[in-house]
């Protein structure tokens, strides 16, 4: 251990030697990072009706399944979507609503599951934190409705539910809408895939490949983001 | 005594020699690939496809040229203050569960890594795709010392089961096409009746690995980020093997140049919007992960970063080498590189190939090594182009090449050389006129012999053969420049009276 301590003296010291004459004191550090230009597009243009519509192009665009509906109904559109993917065996984060649980399948509650455990589900279904149209992605930060990190990877097949309060149009929006920072934080843009034999895209690969998302309509409701 | 000879592989013959320190210098590394007609087309081909991709992603981006300079100025405001931003890392790293390493140089990283390994009793790892630990030739050291590394990403295992190395940073096997996929998954998997389509190769590659993922309790990952205001580190990738080998196991082992710090997590705005859409031509990868030390009940429990120098720190020191740290390896220099398009990137004798590797290798190598990489290049600027934080190549190349050329002439090396023999008989012919003049008179009478009718020069002997073999030569036009100007004021002159 002492060897990695000399050695981080070490390098630190070759740092501060070659960077003396650019090097900020620490009292003005903070205010030179502030003053770094930043002008690109913090927030974007679009109307609320067309942030969505970019999403939902955005995300079939990269092969995910999207479904619209109102809150009313969406338990009745998850039974549907969990009847038409023909599985049986679905995990489930602990905070997802009992509504959502559509009876006639068989649901495992993710209580620290070992992985072999969820290996075995053929679905799963979780809420989402964010998702920002501009680039078609998902944001999971993990919390008790989204499930632990493992639960959306290894089955195969991944329903989402997503609110349209919860959409951003980019990427800056997302990010000034974290008031803390997330510990995790998993950005999905479509299933699973690669490109790395010859450039052709092929979805599917070690996470999830199908990825459905269902979109609530809760204009006016309030966000549950953070 | 130095471990890293101790370890180094006995040369394969039919094995790209990645190691700057062993590799051949690159006008002749490039031969073997000018006389491989179908790598060159594999390399082409690929390129051809993430170039449309990423233009036409660039275009629809109406800010690209804001989100380059914030790109550019955040990763510079990062290099100017890095000591800073990496005690911040560390401390907000260490409080969330995170182990720190430091490591000089390669040798340093290997036996940190390797020793954390020996207290987890791991005989088996898997990893993430990192150019880092191919730059500190990680694999062979824990193969020696008993621990078998599985790569997982796509590419990795091509270039692994084939016994091959990898010649792009973002897309490592792009010299491979499909059917030379099917014949290594064929023998190394024993599937016998594999097909050659992607989408059974990528199946076959899932089946082979599912039960590592699930089994193997220790992983080893590079980083593309690490946020100093958090300690979080980001991995982006599109397979989900990233996520696999960072959710799954016990043990989780990071390792990241220095220079992967961003001071704080709104920075990623810029950067996740530039890295994709340059790396691959896509608007956002599949998956970005984040994570920040340890979560109790989600991930590994134990958590190391080993944060490598190796001779990075000595590139801090002027505005003009330091840039080249700015990068967070898109790989879009060498996709638009018209040298890495003909000879793919074995030739440069690096982990990192293309534009970025022919600045980045000589100035790791502290300018022992690899010096004919900055003469690898037109200097026709497509790089800096599409750099998404502007580094600007061509100077760099520029810089470095006066640097090779200056520690050459200390060392008296290649005085007799014909082309150091040819610039200083030039410079003492054009410091003269009268000397210039007399060149030029003897000149043209010379090519007189050699220009045919149609006023072109097709073919020259001995060294100027060189040229003429590969292009024509314009013939000495009958009047130079100067006389010319001369005849045509005083013609002037008199037409005005």
């Amino acid at each position: 251990m002492s060897a990695t301590v000399s050695t981080r003296r070490q390098i630190l010291d070759r740092i501060r030697a070659a960077t003396q004459s650019v090097a900020k004191a620490p009292d003005e550090l903070a205010g030179a990072y502030t003053a770094l230009p930043r002008s690109y597009v913090r927030r974007g243009g679009l109307t609320q009706q067309a942030r969505l519509a970019l999403l939902i192009e955005r995300l079939r665009e990269y092969d995910a399944e999207v479904v619209e509906c109102g809150p009313d109904q969406l338990p009745a559109v998850i039974a549907a979507q969990l009847d038409e993917s023909r599985k049986r065996i679905f995990v489930a984060p602990p905070g997802l609503p009992s509504t959502w649980l559509a009876p006639g399948f068989h649901w495992k509650i993710d209580h620290d599951l070992p992985a072999a455990e969820i290996e075995k589900a053929e679905g799963v279904v979780t809420a989402a934190s964010c998702a920002i149209a501009d680039s078609g992605t998902i944001v999971l930060h993990h919390s008790a409705g989204e499930g632990r990190r493992v639960l959306t990877l290894l089955p195969d097949w991944h329903l989402c539910i997503l609110y349209a309060s919860q959409v951003v149009e980019t990427l800056p929006e997302y990010f000034s809408r974290c008031r803390r920072p997330p510990t995790l934080a998993t950005y999905i843009s479509g299933p699973s895939a690669t490109a790395d034999i010859e450039m052709t895209r092929i979805k599917g690969v070690h996470g999830p490949r199908f990825l459905h998302v269902i979109l609530v309509d809760d204009l006016g409701a309030p966000t549950i983001l953070n | 005594m130095s471990n890293a000879a101790q370890h180094h592989p006995v040369p394969d013959p039919h094995r790209p020699v990645l190691d700057p320190r062993y590799a051949q210098p690159f006008p002749k590394a490039v031969l073997p690939v000018l006389r491989n007609p179908q790598l060159r087309k594999n390399v082409a081909h690929a390129i051809d496809v993430i170039q449309a991709k990423r233009a036409r992603l660039v275009t629809e981006k109406a800010d690209w040229q804001q989100l380059r300079s914030a790109g550019a100025a955040i990763r510079s405001h990062l290099l100017e203050n890095l000591a800073a931003y990496l005690e911040e890392f560390e401390a907000r790293c260490t409080e969330a569960g995170g182990m720190v390493h430091w490591a000089a140089d390669a040798d340093e990283a290997r036996r940190v890594i390797l020793d954390i390994l020996r207290e987890e009793n791991a005989s088996e790892v898997i990893k993430i795709k990192t150019m880092t630990s191919a730059e500190i030739q990680l694999n062979p050291f824990l193969e020696a010392a008993g621990v078998h590394a599985y790569e997982t990403d796509l590419a990795e295992i091509i270039l692994q089961l084939g016994e091959d190395e990898p010649s792009h940073i973002v897309v490592p096997a792009l010299h491979v096409n499909r059917s030379q996929v099917r014949e290594i998954f064929a023998r190394r998997m024993g599937l016998k009746d594999l097909s050659d389509d992607p989408h059974a190769l990528t199946a076959a590659a899932r089946t082979y690995l599912r039960q590592k993922f699930l089994t193997i309790p220790t992983a080893i990952s590079g980083a593309n980020f690490l946020v100093a205001e958090t300690g979080s580190v980001v991995v982006v990738e599109s397979e989900g093997n990233g996520r696999m080998c960072l959710t799954l196991p016990r043990t989780m082992i990071t390792l990241a140049g220095i220079e992967k710090v961003l001071p704080r997590l709104q920075d990623l705005e810029v950067m996740l919007q530039v890295l994709a859409r340059s790396a691959t031509g896509e608007r956002m990868n599949p998956y970005t992960s984040l994570w920040t030390g340890v979560t109790p009940g989600d991930g590994p429990q134990r958590f190391h970063v080993v944060l490598l120098d190796n001779g990075r720190s000595q590139m801090l020191a002027r505005e003009t080498e330091r840039q080249t740290l700015r990068c967070i390896r898109c790989a879009a220099c060498m996709n638009s590189c018209p040298v890495y398009r003909q000879t793919g990137g074995h030739a440069y004798g690096s982990v990192y190939p293309g534009p970025i590797g022919a600045i980045l290798t000589p100035q790791l190598m502290r300018m022992h090594h690899a010096q004919t990489l900055p003469f690898a290049s037109t200097l026709c600027g497509a790089c800096y182009e599409v750099c998404p934080v502007k580094i600007n190549i061509p100077e760099v190349l520029l810089e470095l090449r006066s640097q090779v050329v200056n520690q050459e002439r200390r060392q008296g090396a290649r005085f007799f050389d014909p082309m150091y023999l040819g610039l200083r008989i030039a410079n003492l012919i054009f410091s003269r006129a009268w000397l210039f003049h007399t060149a030029q008179f003897c000149g043209r009478i010379g090519l007189r012999f050699f220009t045919r009718g149609d006023g072109w020069i097709h073919s020259l002997p001995s060294i100027g053969g060189k040229w003429t073999q590969t292009r024509d030569l314009r013939g000495l036009p009958p009047q130079p420049f100067h006389a010319w100007w001369a005849e045509r004021n005083r013609t002037g002159r008199q037409e005005a009276k």
